[in-house]
C-alpha cells in the first residue's frame, strides 16, 4: 500500500497539496468571519464571537482534510508517467480553480448581482429555464477549467508557475494553520467545565 | 316545636355577620391551602416562544389566530395585561424561571447566563419534593436548564425532539458549548439568506444530504420545515406527542417546564394553515417609524401574516395537548400555565424581537392558568409580570414562597395590588457584571407606561423618555411625555431610583 502511494506522491508533495487545499478554504472562512465578528459581538459578547470564529477555523481545517483526501484520490486518475511534482501542481490548479468558482458563486449573492431583467424574461418564456441556466453555467465554467489545464499540459512554464504559486501560498497557509491551532485551543477551553 | 325566631336568636346570628362577609375571601385562601394539602397537584408550564398577546384573537386581535386557545380560555384565569421581563429569550426566560428581573439575575446578553447567586434560586429548587422535568427547543433557554441541572430530575436533551438531522451531531459533540458551536456550524454549513457560508464545498454537499432526509415532510410545510434558526428542523407535533407520553410515565406530583420554539422566526406553518390569512384585507394600525429601528423592513405585512399563520399551528397543537391532558385525567390534578418568554412586533419599522424598543407587542405576552376542575373562566386586568409566575405556582401548590423572588402571588390567589410596579428590562449590550449604561427599560404603573432608553448613540442627548396611557391608548400612539410632564418626571425619577439601586453593587 505504502509503495502504491509513494509511487504517486512524495511526503513533501502531499504536504504541499494539503496546504493548497487549505488555503482557499481558510481564506474564505476568515473573510466571512471578519465580516461577521462585529455583528456577533454586538449580539453576544467578545468571547462568544471569538468562539464562533474558533469553531469556524476548526471546521475549515476539517474541510481542508476532506478536500485534500478527495484531491489525493483524484491524483490516482492522472497519467502514471507524470512526475510527482507535476501531479501535485496539477491537482493544486484544479483545487484553486474550483475554489475561485465557489467564491464567485457566493459573491454574486453577497454583492447582489443578479441576472438582467431581459435574461430573466427569456428564461421565463422558455419551457426549460433550469436546463438553460445549467447550459450557460457549463459554457462559462468549462473554458476556465480547460484552458489552464491545456496550458498546464502543454507548457512547462505553466507547471513552473503553478509550483511557484503553491510555494508562496504554503507560507501563508502555515499562518492559517496556526490560527486553526489557536481555534482548537479555544474550542477545548470552551468545552471544559 | 317552636319555630319562632326570637330577638335573642337574631342577635346571636348577627354576630356571625362579619364572618359571613369575609367567608368568601377566606374560603378562597383556604381553598388554595386545603387543595394543596389534600393532594399535591402537578404543575405544567408551557411556553410558546415569541408569542405576542397582541396577535392572539382571545386578547382582541382581529385575525382568528387562536380558535382552540379561545375556546379553552373560557375555562381559565386569563391575564390581560401580562408583561414579559425582557424582549428576547434570555432575559424573558431567565426571569420566568428565577422570579427576579433581568437586572437582578443578570442574564442580559444574547447567550447570557444567570449569575451564580441565582443558579440555585429557580423554579425547580422551589419544588424540591416534586419530580422536576424540563425541555427546551430553544438553545438560550436550554442554557438555563443546564445551569439548573442540580435541581432537575430530568432534562430532556434538546436534540432528542428535533427531526433526525446531522445538526444534532454538533450539539452532542460540543455538549458544554452547544449554542456557540451550533451558531458556528450554521455559519459554516448553511447557505444563509445572503447566499454565503463559511464552507465553500461541504456546505453544498451537506445541504443536499440534509434535504434528502426531510424530503417526505417537505410537502407538509410549504414555507420549509420549522427550524430553530437555520438549523435543527423539528415538528411541534413530535414534541407534543413526546411530552404527552412522558407525562403519563413520570412520578407525580411533577413540575414540568416545556419551552417550544413556535411561533418564533422562521415562521413556517403547516400546510393546513398556509395562506390562511393571505389577502384577508387585514390592516394593522399604522405607526410611525421609531428612532431606534435599526433596519427598516418593507416586508412587515407579509411577515406578520406568516407569523399569524404560524400561531395557528401552535394553537392547534396546544389544543391537542389540552385534549390529551383532559382525556388522560391529568388535567384534574394539574395546574397548567400557558405563557411566553417575550412577544414579537411588526410595526414602526421593526420586525421580530430583540431590537431595543419595548412597545406592547414585544413585551405583552399571554398568561393563562388552567386551574384543576375550573369550568368557568376569569379575566384579570391588573398589570402583572413574568416574575409573578414562580411565587404564584409555589403558593398554589402549598410550597414555601421563595424569599428571593421579586414577584407577587397573582390575583385572584394573592392580594391584589393595583399599584404594583411592573418593570421590563433590555440591556443586550451591557456587560453582565457592570452597571447598566446602555439599556431600554419600562415602568408600568396605574395604566401608565413609561419608556426610558439610555446610552444609545442614536438617541439625542443620550436618553429618550416616552409616556403612554396604555388603557386608553393600547397601541401607544400618543406620547404623553410633553402633555403630562409632571407625571412623566415622577415616574422617571422612580425608575431612575430603581436603576440606581440595582446598579449599586456594580459601581
Amino acid at each position: 500500500m505504502a509503495t502504491f502511494i509513494t509511487r504517486r506522491y512524495s511526503r513533501q508533495g502531499l504536504w504541499s497539496l494539503f496546504l493548497t487545499c487549505a488555503f482557499p478554504l481558510h481564506f474564505w472562512t476568515l473573510i466571512l468571519v471578519f465580516r461577521d465578528i462585529s455583528w456577533l459581538t454586538e449580539r453576544t459578547n467578545a468571547w462568544d464571537a471569538i468562539g464562533v470564529a474558533s469553531y469556524g477555523m476548526v471546521f475549515a481545517f476539517t474541510e481542508s482534510v476532506v478536500i485534500f483526501l478527495v484531491a489525493a484520490l483524484l491524483g490516482f486518475l492522472t497519467p502514471k508517467h507524470w512526475e510527482t511534482d507535476r501531479r501535485i501542481a496539477f491537482l493544486g490548479l484544479l483545487i484553486l480553480i474550483t475554489s475561485v468558482w465557489g467564491m464567485i458563486g457566493q459573491l454574486l449573492f453577497l454583492w447582489n448581482i443578479f441576472l438582467p431583467e431581459q435574461a430573466i424574461q427569456i428564461l421565463r418564456n422558455s419551457s426549460h429555464p433550469l436546463r438553460i441556466i445549467y447550459a450557460v453555467c457549463l459554457m462559462v465554467v468549462t473554458p476556465t477549467v480547460l484552458l489552464p489545464v491545456y496550458a498546464f499540459i502543454r507548457s512547462n512554464k505553466a507547471v513552473m508557475f503553478m509550483q511557484n504559486l503553491m510555494e508562496r501560498l504554503a507560507l501563508l497557509t502555515t499562518f492559517y494553520l496556526f490560527f486553526d491551532l489557536l481555534g482548537l485551543i479555544i474550542v477545548i477551553i470552551r468545552n471544559i467545565g | 316545636m317552636n319555630n319562632r325566631f326570637s330577638r335573642r336568636d337574631f342577635l346571636k346570628l348577627a354576630g356571625l355577620l362579619p364572618l359571613g362577609l369575609y367567608a368568601p375571601r377566606w374560603s378562597r385562601i383556604l381553598d388554595a391551602h386545603t387543595l394543596a394539602q389534600e393532594k399535591p397537584k402537578n404543575v405544567l408550564v408551557i411556553i410558546f416562544d415569541a408569542f405576542s398577546a397582541y396577535d392572539i384573537s382571545f386578547y382582541g386581535y382581529h385575525r382568528q389566530t387562536t380558535p382552540n386557545i379561545d375556546r379553552l380560555a373560557k375555562r381559565a384565569i386569563v391575564y390581560h395585561n401580562h408583561f414579559a421581563a425582557g424582549n428576547f429569550t434570555t432575559p424573558g426566560t431567565a426571569s420566568l424561571l428565577t422570579g427576579v428581573l433581568p437586572w437582578t439575575h443578570r442574564a442580559l446578553n444574547l447567550n447570557g447566563k444567570i449569575a451564580d447567586p441565582y443558579v440555585t434560586k429557580n423554579i425547580f429548587s422551589a419544588f424540591n419534593d416534586y419530580y422536576r422535568i424540563a425541555y427546551s427547543h430553544n438553545g438560550f433557554a436550554n442554557t438555563f436548564l443546564k445551569q439548573f441541572h442540580n435541581d432537575l430530575d430530568e432534562l430532556i436533551p434538546r436534540e432528542s425532539l428535533y427531526l433526525e438531522s446531522y445538526d444534532s451531531l454538533v450539539s452532542t459533540l460540543f455538549k458544554n458549548d452547544d449554542d456557540i458551536a451550533s451558531v458556528s456550524w450554521v455559519r459554516n454549513m448553511k447557505v444563509n439568506e445572503e447566499g454565503s457560508a463559511y464552507s465553500l464545498f461541504l456546505s453544498h454537499l451537506y445541504e443536499s444530504l440534509q434535504e434528502r432526509k426531510i424530503e417526505s415532510l417537505k410537502p407538509l410545510f410549504p414555507r420549509g420545515l420549522p427550524t430553530t434558526g437555520l438549523v435543527n428542523p423539528y415538528l411541534l407535533e413530535t414534541a407534543v406527542d413526546a411530552l404527552s407520553k412522558r407525562l403519563s410515565e413520570i412520578p407525580q406530583p411533577f413540575i414540568g417546564y416545556f419551552h417550544f420554539m413556535p411561533p418564533h422566526h422562521p415562521y413556517r406553518t403547516s400546510r393546513d394553515f398556509f395562506n390562511a390569512f393571505k389577502a384577508d384585507g387585514f390592516k394593522p394600525v399604522e405607526k410611525p417609524i421609531d428612532v431606534l429601528a435599526d433596519k427598516i423592513s418593507s416586508e412587515q405585512p407579509r411577515r406578520r401574516t406568516e407569523y399569524d399563520e404560524f400561531i395557528l399551528y401552535c394553537d392547534r397543537e396546544f389544543g391537542r395537548l389540552y385534549n390529551y391532558l383532559e382525556s388522560s385525567g391529568l388535567l384534574e390534578n394539574t395546574w397548567v400555565v400557558l405563557t411566553s418568554d417575550h412577544g414579537e412586533m411588526f410595526e414602526r419599522g421593526i420586525s421580530g424581537h430583540g431590537s431595543r424598543v419595548l412597545y406592547q407587542p414585544v413585551v405583552r405576552i399571554p398568561l393563562m392558568i388552567f386551574e384543576p376542575g375550573r369550568q368557568v373562566g376569569m379575566d384579570i386586568y391588573e398589570y402583572t409580570s413574568a416574575v409573578d409566575v414562580l411565587p404564584t405556582l409555589a403558593h398554589l401548590t402549598g410550597q414555601k414562597t421563595p424569599s428571593w423572588t421579586e414577584g407577587v402571588v397573582l390575583p385572584p390567589y394573592g392580594t391584589t395590588n393595583p399599584n404594583q410596579n411592573v418593570y421590563v428590562v433590555q440591556a443586550i449590550d451591557n456587560a453582565q457584571d457592570a452597571a447598566l449604561t446602555q439599556a431600554s427599560t419600562i415602568l408600568v404603573k396605574e395604566n401608565y407606561k413609561l419608556h426610558y432608553y439610555f446610552g444609545y448613540p442614536e438617541v439625542p442627548e443620550g436618553e429618550l423618555v416616552k409616556l403612554f396611557d396604555i388603557k386608553s391608548d393600547p397601541e401607544e400612539l400618543v406620547d404623553l411625555y410633553s402633555l403630562k410632564k409632571g407625571l412623566a418626571l415622577e415616574l422617571l425619577n422612580e425608575l431612575k431610583g430603581k436603576l440606581a439601586e440595582v446598579n449599586k453593587p456594580y459601581l
